[in-house]
This record gives C-alpha cells, sequence and structure tokens, in this order.
C-alpha cells in the first residue's frame, strides 16, 4: 500500500539592491546596501498573508480534524527564519504550533539555499548544514534526519558527504535520466553510501504546483477526489509529493481553489484504505531500500532540463558563481562575521537563477520569480556587488 | 496579386528605416509571387531591381530628405512643394490594373488616398512613424498631423511597425485598432567580424535620436573606463554635438563621422563593442538589429519598438544616462555578459527575416482583396 508523502519547501531568497558600476569601492562600511531591505519585507509581508499564514491555519485544523492521520514535512531555510524572526514572528510561531501536534516532520539543508554542495571542497557545504541544524534545534529543538539540498541537487559525492554526517535520508527528484525504467515510488540506495533517497514524483507533484490552474490540461479541474483516486492506482511503496510551499495561495491564487483542493483531500486519500499519510522521517523508518540510483553528474528538480543548467548554464552563471567561490579563503581570514554572513546571504542560488537565459518554456518560469526585467540586468547588478565584495576582502 | 508600392526612398538611396523596409519587403514579396510596381522620387541615384515582378518606377525629381525637420520658412516652403509635386504627379501616373494600393509614412499619404478614391480599389498604409515621433513629442507640426490623420482614416488596413506606434495611431489619431496589424521589421544580417575598443551610436542626428544622451553617457564611462565613441551620422544637431563633446571635456575620445556609406555602415557595426539607440522616441528601430547581427550587443531605449519584440538587448530610459553608462562600462568589463548577448542574440535575430514581414503583410493584403 502505498504511503503519501507531502513535502513543502519554504524559502526566501534577500533580494539584491540596484548597485551600479559607479557604486564599486564607495561604502567602504555598510554592507546592508547589498541587500533591498525594503522590497524584502514588502514581499515577505504579502507572501506571508497570501501563503504563510493562511495555509499553515489551514493545515493546523486539517491535522487536528484527522487525529495526526493527516502528516506532512517542511524545509525552513535559513534566510526565511531570518525574515520570520526581523518582520513577522508570527509566522514562525505558526510553524512551531504545527510541529507540536507531532504530525509535522521538519528537513535538513543548507541555511542560506545555496549551491556550496558544487563547490570543488565540501567544507562550506558542511558547515551551512550545521548553522541549519543549529538553527532548527535553537527554534524547534528537533534534530532533523533526512537532508535535502537546496533544488534536490543530487549527486554521488553529495550522497556521501550526507551519509558522513549522519542522516538518514535524502530528497532528491525522480528523474528518468537516474531511474529509467524503475518508479520513483520506491526507496534507493546511491550506489557509494548507506542512505535512503527519497525520490520526487514529479508527475503527480507538478500537477499541484505547476498545471493545477492550465484550463487547457486534460486534468483541470483538479479535485481532491481525482487526486486521490489517481494515487490510489499508483504502484510502490511511496508517493514523494515535493511543493514549493508558495503554490499555495501565491503562484495558484486562492481563486484557483487551491485552498478547498488542501482542505478536501485528506479526506479523500483516507476514504481509499490502502493509503495513507506519512512524514519523511516516517519513510526512512518504514520503508526499505529497492535498489542502488549512480549519479556521478549532478541532477535537480529544476526546469526541464532537471540538472544545475538553471544555475550554471551559461558564460554569465558561471562566471558569478566563480567569482564568488574563490574568495572564500579571503572572506574567512577577515574574521569579520557581517562579512561572512553577506558572502552567504550572496551564495543563495536565486542569484544565479534571475540570471539564467533558458528558453521559452522555462523562461517564463524564470521571469515569473525574478526581480529584474531580463538576466543581464541581473547579472551586471550581481556582478557588480561582487566586485564591491571583492575589493572589501582585498 | 499585383500591387502599386509608393514610397519615397529605395536603395542604394535611403536615410531611414522606411527605406530599408520596402527594400526587404518588396523583394520578399516578389520572391511569393506577388507583382509590386515600386513608385518613387528620381533622385540623383537610380534604383533598380533584377526581378522580373518586381519594377521600380521613379517619378518626378526630388531632392529632400524625409526626415528633415525645415527651421527656415523658405526651405520649408520648398519642402512641402516639393512633397506636393511628388504626390500630385502620383495621382498622374499610377495607371493600370492593380489589386491593391501600398504606401508608406506621410510622404505618399495624399497621393494614396487620392489614387484609392480615382480607381476604386483598397489602399494599405504602414506607418513607420509619425509626426509625433519625428518631433520627440515637442511641438509636434499640425500640417503634417493633418495629412498624418487623413491617410489613416481613409485607409482600408493599417501596418504599424510596433505596439508602441499602433499606440499611437490609436490615441492621438483616433484609429480603430482592428484596422491596425502589428509587423515587426526585420533585418539582413551583416555578420560578425573581431571587435574594438568602440562604443557606437548611429542614426539621424536628430532630437528623436537622443544623440545628446549618448555623449552626456560617454563623459560618465570616461570616467571609469577607457574607450573611444563614435557618432555616425548627419542631421541638424550636429553642430551642437560637437560643442556639447567639446564643452564635456571628452572631445578626443569622440569621433564624429559624419555621413557613411553603406559599405562603412557595416563595417562600423562589426567593429564597434557597445551599439547604443538612445531614442526619444522610436517607432521600430531597425538599426539596433543591424548591430546585433553584426554580433555587436546593443542597449536600446525601452520605449522604442524593438525593445517590444526582441528579447537579448539591453535596455535603459533614454533621458538615465548614469543607467545607459552603467551598461556600457558593464559591458566592456564583463567579457561573458557581452558573450552571452552576442551569442543569444545572434540566435534570436534569425527569426527577424523579411520573409516573416511580407508573409505577415501579405494576410494584411488577402484580408482585403
Amino acid at each position: 500500500m502505498p504511503s503519501v508523502c507531502f513535502y513543502f519547501e519554504v524559502h526566501q531568497p534577500m533580494r539584491l539592491n540596484r548597485f551600479s558600476v559607479f557604486n564599486i569601492g564607495k561604502n567602504d562600511e555598510s554592507l546592508s546596501t547589498y541587500f533591498d531591505s525594503k522590497l524584502n519585507q514588502k514581499i515577505f509581508e504579502k507572501v506571508a498573508k497570501k501563503c504563510y499564514l493562511p495555509t499553515n491555519r489551514l493545515l493546523l485544523d486539517l491535522i487536528n480534524e484527522f487525529n495526526g492521520k493527516f502528516r506532512i514535512s517542511f524545509s525552513l531555510t535559513g534566510t526565511f527564519v531570518e525574515y520570520c524572526e526581523r518582520f513577522m514572528p508570527e509566522v514562525l510561531d505558526s510553524f512551531k504550533d504545527l510541529f507540536k501536534t507531532g504530525a509535522v516532520d521538519l528537513i535538513e539543508e543548507t541555511y542560506y539555499h545555496s549551491l556550496s554542495s558544487l563547490y570543488d571542497e565540501l567544507d562550506e557545504f558542511e558547515e551551512q548544514v550545521k548553522m541549519h541544524h543549529q538553527m532548527i534545534k535553537r527554534i524547534f529543538n528537533y534534530e532533523p534526519k533526512v537532508f535535502r539540498n537546496t533544488e534536490a541537487i543530487y549527486d554521488n559525492r553529495i550522497a556521501k558527504k550526507i551519509e558522513e554526517l549522519g542522516y538518514k535520508g535524502i530528497i532528491t527528484e525522480g528523474s528518468e535520466k537516474v531511474l529509467g525504467w524503475r518508479s520513483p515510488n520506491f526507496l534507493y540506495k546511491p550506489v557509494n553510501a548507506n542512505l535512503k533517497v527519497l525520490m520526487r514524483n514529479y508527475k503527480l507533484s507538478d500537477d499541484v504546483g505547476f498545471r493545477f490552474s492550465v484550463r487547457d490540461w486534460p486534468g483541470f479541474p483538479l479535485t481532491a477526489d481525482k487526486y486521490a483516486y489517481w494515487m490510489s492506482h499508483c504502484e510502490g511503496d511511496v508517493i514523494n509529493l515535493f511543493i514549493d510551499y508558495e503554490t499555495f495561495g501565491e503562484h495558484q491564487w486562492t481563486e484557483t481553489g487551491i485552498f478547498d483542493f488542501i482542505k478536501h483531500l485528506p479526506r479523500a486519500v483516507l476514504k481509499h484504505k490502502h493509503l495513507d499519510f506519512v512524514t519523511v522521517s516516517d519513510v526512512v523508518d518504514k520503508y526499505n531500500i529497492m535498489g542502488e540510483i549512480d549519479v556521478p553528474w549532478a541532477i535537480s528538480w529544476a526546469d526541464e532540463d532537471r540538472d544545475v543548467s538553471t544555475w550554471l548554464g551559461n558564460d554569465m552563471q558561471i562566471a558569478c558563481f566563480n567569482e564568488l567561490r574563490d574568495i572564500e579563503r579571503k572572506v574567512k581570514k577577515q574574521d569579520d562575521e557581517d562579512l561572512l554572513h553577506a558572502w552567504r546571504l550572496l551564495q543563495t542560488s536565486d542569484h544565479l537563477y534571475y540570471v539564467s537565459t533558458k528558453g521559452f518554456e522555462d523562461g517564463n518560469v524564470h521571469a515569473y520569480f525574478s526581480p529584474y526585467d531580463a538576466p543581464y540586468e541581473g547579472f551586471i547588478n550581481y556582478m557588480n556587488i561582487l566586485q564591491d565584495l571583492k575589493q572589501k576582502v582585498m | 496579386m499585383k500591387v502599386a508600392m509608393i514610397g519615397w526612398e529605395y536603395p542604394p538611396f535611403k536615410v531611414g528605416g522606411l527605406g530599408t523596409h520596402c527594400y526587404g519587403l518588396t523583394r520578399s514579396l516578389a520572391d511569393k509571387n506577388v507583382s509590386i510596381d515600386f513608385y518613387m522620387p528620381k533622385t540623383k541615384h537610380s534604383s533598380s531591381s533584377d526581378k522580373d515582378n518586381l519594377v521600380i518606377k521613379e517619378v518626378g525629381e526630388t531632392e529632400i530628405f524625409p526626415y528633415d525637420r525645415p527651421e527656415d520658412k523658405k526651405l520649408a516652403g520648398q519642402f512641402f512643394e516639393s512633397v506636393y509635386r511628388y504626390n500630385d504627379l502620383l495621382v498622374q501616373k499610377v495607371n493600370g490594373k492593380y489589386d491593391l494600393i501600398h504606401c508608406h509614412d506621410w510622404l505618399t499619404m495624399k497621393a494614396g488616398v487620392a489614387l484609392k478614391e480615382k480607381m476604386g480599389i483598397p489602399l494599405v498604409l504602414t506607418v513607420h512613424s509619425t509626426e509625433y515621433d519625428r518631433s520627440g513629442w515637442l511641438y509636434p507640426n499640425d500640417w503634417f498631423i493633418n495629412i498624418e490623420k487623413e491617410g489613416m482614416e481613409k485607409a482600408d488596413k493599417i501596418i504599424a511597425v510596433s505596439h508602441f506606434t499602433k499606440r499611437v495611431i490609436v490615441e492621438k489619431y483616433g484609429i480603430n485598432p482592428d484596422k491596425i496589424t502589428v509587423v515587426h521589421n526585420a533585418v539582413y544580417p551583416i555578420g560578425e567580424s573581431e571587435k574594438k575598443n568602440i562604443v557606437l551610436f548611429l542614426g539621424r542626428l536628430t532630437i528623436q535620436k537622443g544623440p545628446e544622451f549618448f555623449l552626456k553617457a560617454a563623459k560618465k564611462v570616461l570616467e571609469h573606463e577607457d574607450t573611444r565613441f563614435v557618432v555616425a551620422g548627419i542631421g541638424d544637431m550636429l553642430p551642437r554635438l560637437i560643442s556639447q563633446a567639446i564643452d564635456l571635456g571628452i572631445s578626443n575620445r569622440v569621433i564624429f563621422t559624419g555621413k557613411l556609406t553603406e559599405e562603412e555602415v557595416k563595417h562600423i557595426y562589426q567593429i564597434s563593442s557597445v551599439y547604443v539607440m538612445p531614442s526619444v522616441s522610436e517607432p521600430f528601430g531597425i538599426t539596433a538589429l543591424e548591430a546585433i547581427s553584426a554580433g555587436t550587443p546593443t542597449i536600446v531605449s525601452k520605449t522604442a519598438g524593438v525593445s517590444e519584440a526582441f528579447q537579448n538587448c539591453l535596455r535603459v530610459d533614454f533621458w538615465d544616462t548614469d543607467e545607459m553608462a552603467n551598461k556600457i562600462i558593464s559591458l566592456l568589463r564583463y567579457e561573458p555578459l557581452h558573450k552571452t548577448l552576442a551569442e543569444q542574440g545572434n540566435r534570436e535575430i534569425n527569426i527577424f527575416t523579411w520573409d516573416r514581414v511580407a508573409d505577415n503583410t501579405l494576410d494584411v493584403y488577402r484580408g482585403i482583396t
């Protein structure tokens, strides 16, 4: 009997200020000029009102109504938690309330939602995972058992590192490139590490995340009953539905009926006697490994390509990535906490995402999320800031 | 199908986008088995066609440049008179069996309207620019506006070179949007060559094209970066621009080329590292496509028609010379930006063919014949 594993990614990047070449080297002391705190606060408050607060309230009611049989998991990035603590502590409180029910699990990741897992050495990556670990411990008094890297970026090297750090499970994309004919609805083991890998069922996940309100999609309109029926016909142990949390109320507006969909989903699923809900920790406790996966090249759940080309797909992105990575030692030598924090905030993958020049289909998704008119604008702004930071540590 | 097309200029004699457009359009239409008689004023250089079903017919004589804005009263008198004479001659000379008349901009509108009435066939009008554009939205001249308005009202169908221009036609001239089709311009690709450290402005030196903003940005760039600026073209603002460069203290870094031949234009596009089109008002801006097709990353005014049609270019407000300088410096400094824009631009430019323009224009023809 397949279990349904719902997991939501909750993240907000620190968006950048407009920073022209004329600003480079001008402002000696203040790193805060890199970030557009007004815009960031505005967006955070808007999303909190449209998504975080109402969705958390709805999920809490559902967990109570079904006595903990409705189970879900979350990952909260460090930058997201900083937003909560700075602007709206009540958002964090509502996550604490959810966690207290015992039906909610938390997932580890890098504090900064960064691409540090792609650096030559993994020590910066390890530091950021530990920072996230400490944050979750501090706020929830909990130690996550399952890890999910930024946008599910995964390869053998990362899997090995995550095993070393003591995690039981890791999440990635159920990509055909890796699975071939095999189903994502089972647990797999990395060829080189002792770890359980949860593979995202991207078809069913994207039915909610991307296609929910697409009128010419044959599945439209998607009701809770229809979706539960599809799942009841799935083979395997676990259906991993990993979805961007902002899908609820932000990407899919209230008017699309997304909240009604969620509201009716637990009952619709539990009507099928052979279905149940699990958290990511439940999955690794309950199910066994079905096969091995070998992933020498990094995959992810982003775009159609499902690799790292979303962030490192053109020369501009690679140049920024290298600039930032190459000053690691110099930044750390300064022994300046604010500087280190700023350097790490700049590692958040979103900054490179905005510089992607990918073609029309994906490009539209990129444009939707980007604060810039074009990837070139994103590059100029980001690169100017990187040049300024570089001058500061020279 | 046989079309009487009425223009003002045709290569090798041309000063603006109108001539370029007519050349690309007529040749691609001819390839699609449309017969065209292209009427234009007789000039010093004579134009010709190597295609059987495309005939260039020269009518009367003129030395008037359609984009000049005569300030002198006497010159202005000659100017208007010459346009009237050309239009009157057209009404006498255009004879034969045509399915429709297609004319371009105000210069040919009077004849277009008269011929439509005389011959009883439909009239298509392409608007490449309006009086509002040419005046840079400062003191537009009613004499032109009235001719344009009458032509637009009498035309059966209007082709606008951008949505920006369509909006002007609807809002300023009160024309029904349903009879306006937007057809973006195209380019015959120039091809790449080795780059030099040059930032280029190329166009008529008139208020519409915003050359003074280019010089202001140049001043800001030169405070941080060593490069050369080229101002290519002629126009009524030339003396003022030369003084401006001297006043800004950058005259040793700015080259005014004067009028360039077609070969020289291609060459300067190819060797420039950055092309800037800071137009105050630009219905389309074919020069941006030309520069991009020569592998030159391009910065265009946000309101230019090309900006709505072409993705892989940089955009600025023409008055924001700080941002213009920021982008020029970034292009000179950051090789990956320059390279990506050149590559992506080159890929995108392949969509902008005269064949597509001819197809879209044929669709308009078929809707009324």
